[in-house]
């Protein structure tokens, strides 16, 4: 009875996480906390921080195989959820519940800022150029390079179809910079404008009329899909919930885009993640150098944005010139990188509201990241 | 219901059939075939016998059960099925998965099994296999070999799975020969060659290339992007900017004719700045006297939820 009593209690701790643990689970678990920590006190991204957080701790949890409990575990209810993650699933209905929310009447009154937002996604093929140096392959290269673009959703997307077993390092660095773009950007803005530009005033945008919100969605997506067919799935859900938002017919459509749809899947991709980022498949070098790329690629974006403002107001007219304080929304992180924009435009001038105007390009630059993330398909897919 | 709402009903009908029907049975095509079969594929049953291949071209699966195979088409207007293979509905193997292919023995031994058909290429007097729809009425695909596959030891196919034409030089021309090798369930176009990753990684080492034309893609959508906005711009805008010009067009002129008016007949500044003086002091005076008592009037009440009585007061639990 002693001896059935003691062997009970060494299988059941055999079983437990204690027994199974190992200083990666540790390190991610800590990590995890970490970013509960950062969304919760900094409020940094806590809608994406919270659910990677706490799914990093779920994925690293140690137990023993053979249990269907583990995300990579075929029947398990994570790998079950975690199935929209692989087939990306997730990143186009996030799309559709961002095309849902997002208002593009800045980019339609001023449509020369649409170009900022290509010269933003200059960064994702700088780093898919620095990541081909380091050693990595064609298609891992591409999956880094999309963390430039600032797009959690395409992140994942692209990494899902290109390097499956980097997605985890990949979907938690660029969600990483996406929290800490009020961090990253000023600096580079600061460093590369001068306190005269900081001061531009851009002319108020025009109304747009409800006739041209219609067909905005309309024509862009013939036009995109067109060219970059590979990147339907994102740019499709994205015009297409833009469509329900304007219609104005379907506003009910629209509405659980916007809030119960993306929420449920903001959960689910968030949750996943993180948990596909069990210590034995995350902590390797690889993902310190992903991170190294990521940050370089946002800081490339960053500056080919502010630049390319720069150069174009050469070509401008006075009374037309664009302040290059916008010239960071070119990366997608929206509204983010348009409300340092605007802190950082108030800084120098307590009037001069720069909100409006950098939506334009921040708008612009979803669409040039899923131009791009479709460009990457076709090339290495 | 108007002529208007029946052409659009139909519309959808047709681009709804049209979608099923791009899932469905007719994806299929008779790919690969193999009559002297020596030393190739095996049966379950461990016997070389002729065998044909039926590809799925499309990015689903289709389900193939009930369809005929035959090698004698008559018949095939009315219906009559009679003499044909009918693929049976009962096996859940007729699955063919998305750009995948399912063999059948052409060994005239039906009842061997789902696979085995009543069709034997050396005693049949035509030089076809027919693939028909469940209907018996439809043609599916037709694969026509040559005779002299009758007695070759290699298969005769489609060089790209499923496609047996294509366009040359603006002609169409026959996609379909004698096979390299027997492929029999799996693609007739061997990969021996590189990825495309691994092919790229060799023509742009740096990646420079596809950063160049990756970014040039990028403007160019969004610069067609640009365009169209700016044309939108342009015919949005045009109704402001008439309406515009005309008001402009009208303040100049109202102008002009009231400098006209005052020039001929009108006062002079200083004579309208005195009756305006004097029509200023004349309604001053008019101004009656105030009562200095102050009335206040009680505005009736407004509904608010928030003076609603039963929101709040708790409500008692009843015990029944």
């Amino acid at each position: 009875m002693k001896e059935f009593f003691i062997e009970g209690l060494q299988q059941f701790f055999n079983y437990s996480g204690f027994a199974n643990c190992e200083w990666g689970n540790l390190i991610m678990i800590v990590v995890g906390l970490i970013f509960i920590t950062l969304a919760i006190t900094k409020e940094y991204e806590p809608m994406l921080l919270i659910p990677i957080g706490f799914g990093i701790i779920l994925g690293n949890i140690p137990f023993t195989d053979g249990l269907q409990v583990g995300v990579y575990e075929n029947g398990s209810v994570l790998n079950y959820l975690y199935f929209g993650v692989l087939k990306g699933v997730y990143p186009p209905l996030i799309f559709l519940g961002i095309g849902a929310m997002t208002d593009f009447s800045a980019l339609i009154s001023n449509p020369k800022l649409i170009l900022i937002g290509a010269a933003a996604q200059c960064g994702i093929f700088a780093a898919y150029a620095a990541s081909l140096a380091l050693g990595f392959t064609p298609m891992e290269a591409g999956a880094i390079g999309i963390i430039g673009g600032a797009d959690g959703p395409t992140a994942i997307f692209i990494s899902s179809k290109l390097a499956p077993s980097l997605m985890g390092a990949i979907a938690i660095s660029a969600y990483s910079y996406m929290a800490l773009v009020p961090v990253i950007q000023p600096p580079i803005m600061r460093l590369l404008t001068t306190p005269k530009e900081r001061l531009i005033r851009m002319r108020p945008p025009r109304a747009v009329s409800h006739r041209e919100k219609v067909m905005f969605p309309l024509l862009c997506i013939l036009l995109t899909a067109f060219l970059v067919p590979t990147g339907l799935p994102l740019l499709g859900m994205l015009f297409f919930g833009n469509l329900l938002k304007e219609s104005s017919v379907t506003k009910r459509l629209a509405n659980t885009a916007s809030n119960a749809l993306i929420d449920i899947v903001t959960i689910l991709i968030g949750l996943t993640v993180g948990c596909s980022t069990q210590a034995s498949t995350f902590l390797k070098v690889e993902s310190i150098l992903i991170f190294v790329l990521g940050a370089f690629s946002f800081v490339i974006a960053t500056a080919c944005g502010v630049l390319f403002v720069k150069l174009f107001n050469l070509f401008l007219k006075e009374g037309n010139k664009i302040n290059p304080l916008i010239g960071n929304s070119g990366v997608s992180a929206v509204p983010d990188s348009a409300r340092v924009s605007n802190v950082e435009g108030l800084k120098y001038d307590k009037t001069n509201f720069l909100l409006m105007h950098a939506m334009g390009p921040n708008v612009a630059g979803v669409i040039g990241s899923a131009v791009a993330a479709g460009i990457l398909l076709s090339f290495l897919y | 219901m108007n002529i208007k709402h029946r052409i659009l009903t139909l519309c959808i009908v047709l681009c709804s059939s049209m979608v099923l029907f791009g899932q469905q049975v007719t994806d299929l095509r008779l790919n690969e075939m193999l009559v002297v079969n020596d030393s190739n594929y095996v049966d379950e049953y461990g016997r070389h016998v002729p065998w044909i291949e039926i590809f799925n071209t499309s990015y689903n699966q289709v389900n193939i059960a009930g369809c005929y195979l035959t090698d004698d088409t008559t018949g095939l207007s009315k219906g009559d099925a009679s003499r044909w293979y009918r693929i049976p509905t009962t096996d859940p193997t007729t699955w063919i998965p998305q750009r995948s292919s399912k063999v059948f023995f052409l060994d005239n031994s039906p009842l061997y099994g789902t696979y085995h058909t009543n069709i034997d290429p050396n005693t049949s007097s035509t030089h076809y296999i027919a693939l028909i729809n469940s209907n018996g009425k439809t043609l599916i695909d037709m694969f026509v070999y040559p005779e002299a596959l009758l007695t070759s030891t290699q298969s005769f196919g489609c060089y790209d799975d499923g496609i047996s034409t294509k366009v040359e030089n603006g002609k169409k021309v026959k996609n379909m020969g004698m096979l390299p090798y027997a492929t029999p369930g799996s693609v007739n176009k061997v990969q021996m060659g590189a990825t495309k990753s691994e092919h790229l990684q060799k023509s742009d080492p740096h990646g420079i290339g596809l950063a160049v034309i990756s970014i040039s893609v990028v403007f160019a959508a969004l610069i067609m992007i640009f365009i169209m906005l700016k044309i939108f711009g342009y015919t949005a805008t045009r109704k402001d900017r008439k309406a515009k010009k005309e008001q402009v067009a009208d303040t100049v002129a109202a102008t002009s004719t009231v400098k006209v008016a005052a020039n001929e007949v009108g006062p002079t500044g200083e004579e309208l700045a005195a009756i305006t003086m004097a029509l200023h002091l004349f309604f001053n005076s008019q101004h009656d006297e105030e009562s200095e008592v102050i009335t206040i009037d009680m505005p009736s009440k407004h509904y608010s939820p928030w003076a609603q009585k039963n929101l709040l007061m708790k409500k008692v639990i009843r015990r029944r």
